[in-house]
């Protein structure tokens, strides 16, 4: 416990100095983008990881709440109302969804949640009365809670940073709960669980639920740094690479989404900027990482450092479905 | 008095397979209920459509007077039913406690909480602890449930479904696959069980079985074939004829 708190006051401090340290506004926004879409990730691997819950349509929460926020702007509400009523409608669109793609389970509750998300990403693309199709909405500017302005790019880090930390840590206690032991029984025995006098439904509709509000937050996140949506921000290969970073890092860790999408924003930002088929060495990377480490990366590396740091026992790790303790 | 649990001409088709035929059976409170009969017999089926794990195609279960055939499984258990599984359905990767603490969860309002520390609610542990005690687990309890033994798995199903102080138990084969010594631990274990605890056992040991059951129903092919004390249902032809064979 105790070196984890050191470890996590570490992280933390070298998270706010990053732009103390990064002086060039290209990465600062970069790492913006990849606490964005770490929470995105995170937000999914509850119904991923803990859930056992594939759902190919979770970028449609950032739509969701991004062209909500651009509209209630402009319908007149506030920043701070708008934003309220973005993430409160996005949130009851998961509960309905959650209704929908909860009447089956595996490939089924898959293609569901793939067929909702093209269903908004759709409208989006559609209603070009309400979101001007193809174009997308913009929105005027980034808002100043409480007074402080967040527009320059160190300081909406910061920004992002804070409501990132927090919605990380809101989630950890999640999975620490009854109600998060309660979520991984109903992945693994949902017969048993109901034996238990548990609604299997009912936990994982929540958990849906959830995972749908902080998809939004995440969301709420996106318009702010990208004072903009389009279609293309809610296709289906964004939903695709939100599960990919989720699967790559390991969804059956708490932090592995983060890493995941870290890997993930790098290569799409960077690694494009030099190599033309960035989507190839994506896939290359994933395909190797699967290879070596099939439960994902934050779970193949631990299982090597257990290995390392006892060579001569034969450590054997099954595969890890208990989260870590410490984010 | 009110049966604890009353079964009335329960039917159940699997295709066109028969698995439980007019099923009728009333087991008082308090009572120990030894259901028998061979492979195929439908004592499983039975169990599941008091459960709900299936649902059956005609009659009527009650449990206290209350019809349970329109309610979910987990509402049936939140009036006090509980059961073990002959196939073990436990949570492989957790620990003893962590299942039990999951069986103490699924009646505890604390199970939709999303801020608590469910590692710090000391009162849940404890209380499984204290059951895995009572079925002899008490040294084992921190080990995952892969790290056991056969006989401890089946006497955790029995501990989970005993820290639920369920009013009306359901034990599938409790013995199934266990030493004479672990047959003769959970023998006494099922004699602690307090009287308030109205058990029905399906059991193919019939050594251990009979000793401990009060009325034995005899199934075959889905029917209830004879039904009585021990004694009426062992002098009984038919179950002889069926069961016991020549």
């Amino acid at each position: 416990m105790k070196r984890g708190a050191i470890v996590l006051i570490v992280i933390a401090a070298v998270l706010i100095a990053v732009p103390l340290v990064i002086r060039n506004e290209f990465y600062i926004n970069l790492a913006s983008q990849i606490l964005i879409y770490a929470l995105l990730a995170v937000s999914l691997n509850l119904l991923l990881g803990y859930g056992g819950m594939v759902s190919l349509g979770h970028a449609s929460f950032l739509g969701l709440t991004a062209y909500a926020t651009i509209l209630f702007f402009t319908w007149g509400a506030g920043h701070f109302t708008a934003a309220i009523l973005a993430i409160v409608f996005s949130t009851l669109c998961g509960a309905l969804f959650g209704v929908l793609a909860l009447r089956a389970t595996g490939i089924g509750f898959l293609m569901i949640t793939l067929a909702l998300g093209q269903i908004v990403w759709g409208i989006a693309y559609r209603a070009n009365m309400l979101t001007d199709g193809d174009n997308g909405l913009r929105f005027p500017a980034r808002p100043s809670p409480f007074g402080i302005d967040i527009a320059s790019a160190p300081k909406f880090y910061w920004f992002t940073l804070i409501v990132f930390a927090l919605a990380l840590f809101v989630i950890w206690r999640l999975t620490q709960s009854p109600f998060g032991a309660a979520l991984q029984g109903a992945r693994d025995q949902p017969r048993r669980m109901r034996m238990l006098g548990h609604n299997v439904w009912l936990i994982q509709w929540f958990a849906f639920v959830l995972a749908a509000f902080w998809g939004s937050v995440a969301g709420l996140l996106y318009v702010y740094y990208n004072l903009f949506i389009s279609p293309h921000a809610i296709s289906l290969q964004q939903s695709a690479e939100v599960l990919l970073m989720a699967i790559l890092g390991g969804a059956s860790t708490f932090t592995g989404p983060i890493v995941g999408a870290i890997i993930i924003t790098l290569v799409k930002n960077l690694v494009s900027s030099y190599v033309d088929r960035w989507n190839t060495l994506l896939g290359a990377i994933f395909v190797i990482v699967i290879l070596f480490m099939p439960f994902g990366l934050v779970p193949g590396v631990k299982q090597l450092w257990a290995r390392w740091q006892r060579p001569a026992k034969k450590v054997t790790v099954a595969a890890p479905d208990k989260p870590e303790c410490a984010p | 008095m009110t049966p604890a649990l009353e079964v009335s001409r329960l039917n159940k088709r699997f295709g066109g397979l028969p698995a439980t035929r007019e099923v009728s059976l009333t087991v008082m409170p308090g009572e120990r209920r030894l259901i028998i009969g061979p492979n195929g017999a439908g004592k499983t089926t039975l169990f599941n459509l008091i459960t709900g794990d299936l649902t059956p195609d005609a009659g009527s279960v009650k449990l206290f007077g209350q019809e349970l055939l329109k309610i979910p499984t987990q509402q049936r258990v939140h009036l006090g039913l509980a059961r073990t599984y002959q196939i073990l359905t436990l949570f492989p990767k957790e620990t003893l406690t962590h299942n039990v603490v999951l069986a103490l969860l699924g009646l505890d309002k604390m199970r939709w909480n999303v801020w608590t520390m469910l590692g710090r609610q000391s009162q849940l542990y404890d209380a499984a602890r204290e059951a895995l005690a009572l079925v002899g687990l008490g040294d084992v309890a921190h080990r995952t449930v892969t790290e056991t033994s056969y006989g401890e798995r089946r006497r955790l199903e029995m501990a989970m479904a005993l820290a639920q102080k369920p009013k009306v138990l359901l034990l599938d084969e409790p013995l199934a696959g266990l030493s004479q010594e672990e047959r003769g631990q959970v023998r006494e274990l099922l004699t602690k069980v307090p009287r308030d605890v109205t058990i029905v056992m399906i059991e193919h040991d019939m050594d251990s079985a009979l000793a401990f059951a009060e009325r034995i129903t005899l199934l075959h092919y889905g029917e209830v074939i004879v039904e009585g004390t021990r004694a009426e249902v062992v002098a009984d032809p038919r179950t002889k004829e069926v069961y016991l064979g020549e």
